[in-house]
């Protein structure tokens, strides 16, 4: 029972007339309901009796409660569903017919009663406590009604029409609100449920908002199915639930509407759904088939997909996060047993706002749009990216026709202007089954005007150095005015632009002239155009080719005159002109003479020739040449000529020639010419002198020789320079290419010094000077200079070997005292006392002792190889028991000896074999096996077990280096320390272990038999090379000097 | 074909002449010699005959064969899996229009030559419509063009077999009116079924060529026997 019935009744318990002490009493007496109360009493056993007693109390009063309630009405329960009228209902008293009257009063300000059977709609009370009191017979029953009680609970809803649009899976719902029985506008809470498949699974449930506005509205609402809606049954529910702020009871949703369904009639073929659909790539799709057949497999493309079952046959896949698709689709493929159905989907992406919209004209009268599409939407024929260009302010729309993909990935569209538009506002609009985008141009088109590439390019004349040039510019350019550039190109020139502005017509032939060409020259015209103001330049037109008409030569060819040998002819040349001078091709030359008395003509010279030979006496003439074209003759080209007697000039003599031109008012220098008749060479040699020296350089002046000593023009000079003494050394052939003498030829005439640089210092150097002119060298003059000392080179050769022997000497020295222990022990080893040593004798009893041994082989025993022995101190030193605990750890190591390796160990002493008798050790099956272990343990700690007993019968008579001394360094026993150091220094070969288990020094050996002590020396057992102890200055002398240096260098310590 | 030494043609009687009566076989050469100008199946210097022309059409049956394999590589792999994939059998659905290639193997024995050939050209007329169709539909340019080449090489294949049946005489089977294949792509035929009939139609194609070329093979050998049985009946002649 809640608290909230229980309060209920005990309101209604106080309402009653019962005397509720009086009844009290009895419960004590009556003790009704047993059955309840052994439950509690079971419960409560060890609980005190207080307890007991409260419970009995407490039930009894319900119990009292409920027998009260049978006899009068009661649970007075009021809903409500429009907000006007309450519907109360109420139970009715236990013997009550069915047909029974009752009275109900309200005291609502006025005081009002119903005569009603069982229930009563009463209109809505206002907020507050009501007093109600429904009489039955004698009964009454009085209740409390307030606002607050009442349940609102909407009328059920009522779906109108439920319909499906299949092609897009989309269910549309409409139904009425029914708003005009509610008083007040209050809002609306729909919920609607869809429900799927025969068993009613819940697809989804959604909430829907309207408002109630005092009308009945109908409502509509869709929804899309992720699942096409022929797959299943899809049914749809509706509830409300209506939030008044006014009304403070309960407001509770209303009852499910019945359900509406829709279902796709088949008709009994077999089909995919959904057919061809065109989706974003990325997203979920779920595809069916409906079908009376077991589908066994279904493919997306060659991918196996797991089926979702659904009513009957039907299956469904999902296909998640779908990627793009090829260009002919997705194949989704459900094979049943026999046959196979499918459908395409088309997953790609709506289209990409189209990029770098351009819009132009080439001719002003159809503007062409080009644009990029971006982003390849995965969607091609049908379902490619349909494209419409708009213009805004005309109205007028081109729609770009989808027949081939152009390859260039630019999209174009052509765009009729219209007369008297300028400005253009283009949107171009990209449609796919998936999306829209659009892209806008706002363009004056005057101002994108891309012309036509001019065709027709024509040249006419004008005369030898103009020319008109004609062209043809497609469009109608008539309102704006184009910027053309013509490139004249002459052959061998650089290329000539000539920019020209001009009017736009409407004919699109265009002429200009072209001046300032050269005559008879051949020019290579081209243009391009564009317009103003400048957007794009069209394409240079072709080529077009053109000579230009010939004028006459500009200028007579030059011309000069020769006395043929017999003296009686003038021969005269000319050079034929130059193409720029010619004008024109030249056909002939006129050549006349005049003199005082005379004007001689020749006849007409044809082109190739270019001499003319004219008999005349020796009188002066005036020659003249003129060239002729096509068009006319040159300006003569004149020269006089003047014979001066020969001997009156000397060879090797400067003269000065002056010519007079005879004028009216006098005479007129013309020109002065300085010459020789015959150059010679010159007769003296320039003075010079040493202006400084230095330790590497001498500086060195000369002066001009005279005119009359040079007898000629001075074409330079010549400087040798060699070393050589003044008393030893001569000038021995300076011509002849002598490799010590460096040869300087100067010919700037001006230059009256000369640094001779890279010389060395105090050393005599001979110097020779000489000029030359053309007409050969002249005299020599010499000279000897000494260098300075270089004084500071000096200082440095001596300072640097000094220095370096210096530095060698402290080095060595350093070095010397470092090493000075490895150097005493390198050339002046301690070398032991052989009578010391027990071993030989101690060997002796090593092999009696061991003879027990089977392993052992006795022959080896001869110590035959022992040459020398030495006798440790016999001072106690604490061993590390480091090399004891690997042999004992290392059982299986001695297992992969070889059986040979007893060779090694069949000296060792019996000693040994004790110490090995200790645990551990039981499976190395001697004494040798152990030891060797040892060895390994020292040498190789873990690598190669197998390699080393071949080396080690024989290589143990070998040098062993020292490489693993931190091995047993690392022993952390200070007592060891000195034993230590004597690991770090040398240490003997073979069986160093034999050496450093059995030493005296070890804490075992001390343990052993004093035998053991007499054994504990580093002998060499298979090396014929002396063992020397570490660092023991106490050891005798070496007896022999056998220690080759190789070993020196193998027993150099680690560290 | 002669069976033995003395039926073969002459051409190949030389060798045995060491063997058998020399004098005989000469004059049997010369028999034959004298009576060759006289073979009409010899005689064909001026008019070559359907031989060189179904020569030729088999040549291109083949040739075309080798073509559809290439094309018909790119075309499934442009349709997508499964349809590319070598074991993809789909049952023949809408195909149901596609003229058939596969016969019994006994009813192809009994057709006689000219339905044989008339069943070739209605077949290849029929395939190349449906395949000019299948151009239009195709969404890639390269495969425009892949699928435009062909056509013009069956084109070509329909022209020999044309030419095949004029030199033989037969009239060209006229096509009848309504029968003429329509490519249809209407709301009714979905994307998947037109790509099953693509499939087919291919399919289809390649058992033609298949067909076409047994079948020219063995016009071919018929139209070389009876030559061969002129020349034995003349050599029985000659003895």
């Amino acid at each position: 029972m809640s608290v909230d019935q229980f309060e209920h009744h005990l309101k209604f318990f106080s309402s009653s007339r019962t005397d509720c002490i009086a009844r009290m009493m009895d419960i004590f007496l009556c003790l009704k309901q047993p059955s309840r109360m052994v439950d509690s009493k079971r419960m409560r056993m060890t609980s005190n009796f207080q307890w007991i007693l409260l419970t009995f109390l407490l039930l009894y009063l319900m119990n009292q409660v409920s027998s009260q309630k049978k006899r009068t009405p009661h649970d007075l329960k009021c809903v409500t569903n429009n907000l006007q009228v309450w519907d109360c209902s109420w139970r009715a008293p236990s013997g009550a017919g069915r047909g029974a009257a009752y009275e109900v009063c309200i005291e609502n300000g006025s005081h009002s009663c119903y005569r009603l059977e069982k229930n009563t709609k009463i209109p809505a009370l206002s907020p507050g406590d009501h007093e109600v009191t429904i009489n039955f017979g004698s009964s009454i029953s009085k209740f409390t009604l307030n606002e607050k009680d009442v349940s609102f609970i909407p009328d059920t809803p009522e779906i109108l029409n439920l319909s499906a649009d299949f092609s897009t899976s989309t269910l549309h719902l409409k139904w009425n609100d029914k708003g005009s029985v509610f008083p007040r506008h209050s809002n609306v809470i729909w919920e609607i449920k869809i429900l799927r498949k025969k068993n009613m699974e819940i697809v989804k449930i959604m909430t829907h908002n309207t408002t109630l506005n005092g009308k009945d509205t109908v409502h509509h609402w869709s929804w899309t199915s992720d699942m096409p809606l022929e797959c299943a049954t899809h049914y749809v529910g509706i509830r409300c639930h209506i939030d008044d702020p006014k009304f403070s009871g309960h407001k509770e949703w209303s009852n499910w509407s019945l359900l509406k369904n829709i279902s796709w009639s088949s008709d009994s073929q077999t089909k995919v759904f959904p057919q061809d659909k065109v989706i974003l790539v990325g997203s979920d799709i779920t595809v069916c088939c409906v079908t009376q057949e077991k589908v066994v497999l279904a493919l997306i493309g060659s991918t196996n997909c797991p089926l979702i079952h659904l009513d009957g046959e039907n299956v469904a896949i999902k296909i998640h996060n779908i990627s793009a698709s090829e260009s002919s689709g997705t194949n989704v493929v459900f094979s049943v047993e026999d046959n196979m159905f499918g459908t395409v989907i088309f997953a790609g992406y709506p289209p990409d706002i189209p990029q770098k919209l351009n819009c132009e004209t080439y001719d002003l009268k159809e503007i062409v749009c080009t644009w990029n599409p971006g982003r390849p939407t995965s969607l091609v024929g049908p379902r490619n990216t349909s494209y419409t260009l708009f213009e805004s302010f005309s109205g007028k729309c081109v729609r770009y026709k989808r027949a081939e993909v152009p390859t260039n990935e630019s999209y174009q569209l052509f765009f009729q202007m219209l007369s008297n538009q300028e400005i253009y506002n283009f949107t171009l609009n990209a449609r796919n089954p998936l999306g829209q985008s659009e892209s806008t141009l706002l363009v004056n088109v005057t101002e994108k005007v891309h012309p036509h590439t001019p065709t027709s390019v024509k040249v006419k004349d004008i005369n030898s150095t103009a020319v008109t040039l004609s062209w043809h510019l497609p469009g109608n350019f008539a309102k704006i005015k184009l910027l053309c550039q013509i490139e004249i190109n002459k052959t061998n020139s650089v290329h000539e632009l000539r920019n020209i502005t001009m009017k736009g017509v409407e004919n699109s032939s265009y002429l200009i002239a072209v001046d300032k060409l050269n005559p008879y020259t051949i020019y290579t015209f081209r243009i391009r155009c564009s317009t103003k103001p400048f957007w794009k330049w069209s394409k240079w037109s072709n080529e077009k080719q053109y000579l230009t008409t010939e004028a006459i030569p500009s200028k007579g060819p030059d011309t000069w005159r020769e006395w043929s040998s017999d003296g009686k002819n003038l021969i005269i040349y000319w050079k034929p002109l130059s193409i720029n001078e010619a004008n024109g091709k030249i056909l002939s030359y006129n050549v006349s003479c005049s003199s005082d008395e005379e004007t001689q003509s020749l006849s007409e010279i044809l082109d190739p020739q270019h001499k003319a030979e004219i008999q005349l006496d020796k009188n002066d003439y005036i020659i003249s040449v003129v060239a002729k074209n096509s068009v006319g003759s040159s300006p003569p080209s004149k020269i006089a000529s003047m014979e001066i007697p020969n001997d009156q000039f000397r060879p090797g003599v400067r003269y000065n020639f002056f010519l007079y031109g005879c004028r009216n008012q006098g005479y007129q220098l013309l020109r002065s010419i300085i010459g020789y008749v015959e150059e010679l060479a010159p007769t003296v040699a320039p003075n010079f002198t040493v202006e400084d020296t230095s330790a590497d350089s001498i500086l060195v002046r000369w002066e001009d020789i005279p005119v009359e000593e040079l007898r000629g023009f001075l074409r330079g000079y010549l400087f040798y320079f060699e070393k050589g003494e003044r008393d030893t050394s001569k000038m021995r052939g300076l011509e002849s290419g002598r490799s010590d003498i460096k040869v300087k030829n100067i010919t700037d005439i001006s230059q009256k010094t000369l640094r001779i640089v890279d010389l060395q210092g105090k050393t005599s150097y001979h110097l020779v000077l000489r000029a030359y002119t053309d007409g050969g060298m002249g005299p020599e003059k010499s000279m000897f200079v000494v260098t300075k000392e270089n004084s500071v080179g000096l200082i440095i050769a001596i300072l640097i070997p000094v220095a370096v022997a210096v530095i060698v000497g402290v080095v060595t020295s350093i070095l010397c005292y470092r090493k000075r222990e490895w150097i005493k022990e390198t050339f002046y080893p301690d070398i032991p006392n052989p009578e010391n040593c027990k071993a030989l004798q101690f060997q002796k009893s090593v092999c009696e002792g061991s003879s027990a041994l089977k392993t052992l082989e006795m022959n080896r025993c001869t110590p035959n190889n022992v040459e020398v022995l030495e006798t440790r101190s016999m001072v106690p030193k604490t061993e590390d028991t480091e090399i004891i605990s690997a042999v004992a750890e290392r059982p299986e190591d001695s297992s992969d000896v070889e059986p040979e390796n007893h060779v090694v160990v069949s000296y060792c002493p019996p000693v040994i074999e004790e110490e090995i008798a200790n645990p551990g050790a039981d499976e190395a099956g001697g004494a040798s096996q152990v030891i060797y272990i040892d060895i390994q343990s020292m040498y190789q700690p873990q690598a190669k077990p197998e390699e080393e007993p071949e080396n080690d019968p024989v290589g143990g008579a070998g040098y062993k280096p020292q490489m693993h001394l931190p091995v047993t360094s690392t022993v952390e026993d200070l007592a060891a320390e000195d034993d230590l150091d004597k690991t770090a220094g040398y240490r003997p070969q073979a069986n160093v272990n034999t050496w450093n288990l059995v030493s005296p020094d070890s804490p075992r050996s001390t343990d052993s038999s004093s035998e053991i002590v007499s054994f504990g020396s580093p002998c060499s057992i298979n090396s014929r090379q002396f063992l020397i102890p570490p660092k023991d200055e106490e050891s005798p002398k070496s007896s022999g000097g056998g220690w080759s240096f190789t070993n020196f260098f193998q027993n150099k310590p680690n560290d | 074909m002669g069976e033995d030494g003395e039926t073969r043609p002459p051409s190949r009687s030389l060798p045995i002449l060491s063997t058998g009566d020399s004098w005989g076989m000469l004059a049997c050469l010369c028999t034959v010699l004298w009576h060759l100008p006289a073979v009409p199946a010899l005689n064909r210097t001026g008019d070559p005959g359907p031989g060189p022309s179904i020569q030729k059409t088999y040549d291109l049956t083949r040739y075309l064969e080798h073509q559809l394999r290439s094309l018909a590589g790119t075309y499934l792999n442009y349709l997508g899996p499964p349809f590319n994939e070598p074991d993809f059998n789909p049952p023949r659905l809408g195909a149901e229009t596609l003229p058939r290639a596969t016969v019994n193997l006994d009813v192809w024995r009994s057709l006689n030559d000219k339905l044989r050939l008339t069943q070739n050209y209605e077949a290849y007329s029929h395939l190349l419509c449906y395949l000019r169709g299948l151009n239009r539909q195709a969404a890639t340019a390269e495969l425009r063009r892949s699928l435009a080449h062909f056509c013009t090489s069956l084109q070509g294949l329909l022209g020999s077999i044309a030419g095949v049946m004029a030199a033989l005489g037969y009239p060209l089977p006229q096509p009848l009116p309504g029968t003429e294949p329509t490519w249809a792509p209407g709301p009714a035929h979905s994307d998947f079924l037109q790509k099953m009939d693509d499939f087919w139609l291919l399919k289809e194609l390649q058992t033609w060529l298949w067909r076409s070329a047994k079948d020219f093979n063995r016009l071919k050998k018929k139209m070389q026997t009876p030559a061969a049985a002129v020349t034995l009946h003349l050599e029985a002649h000659g003895f």
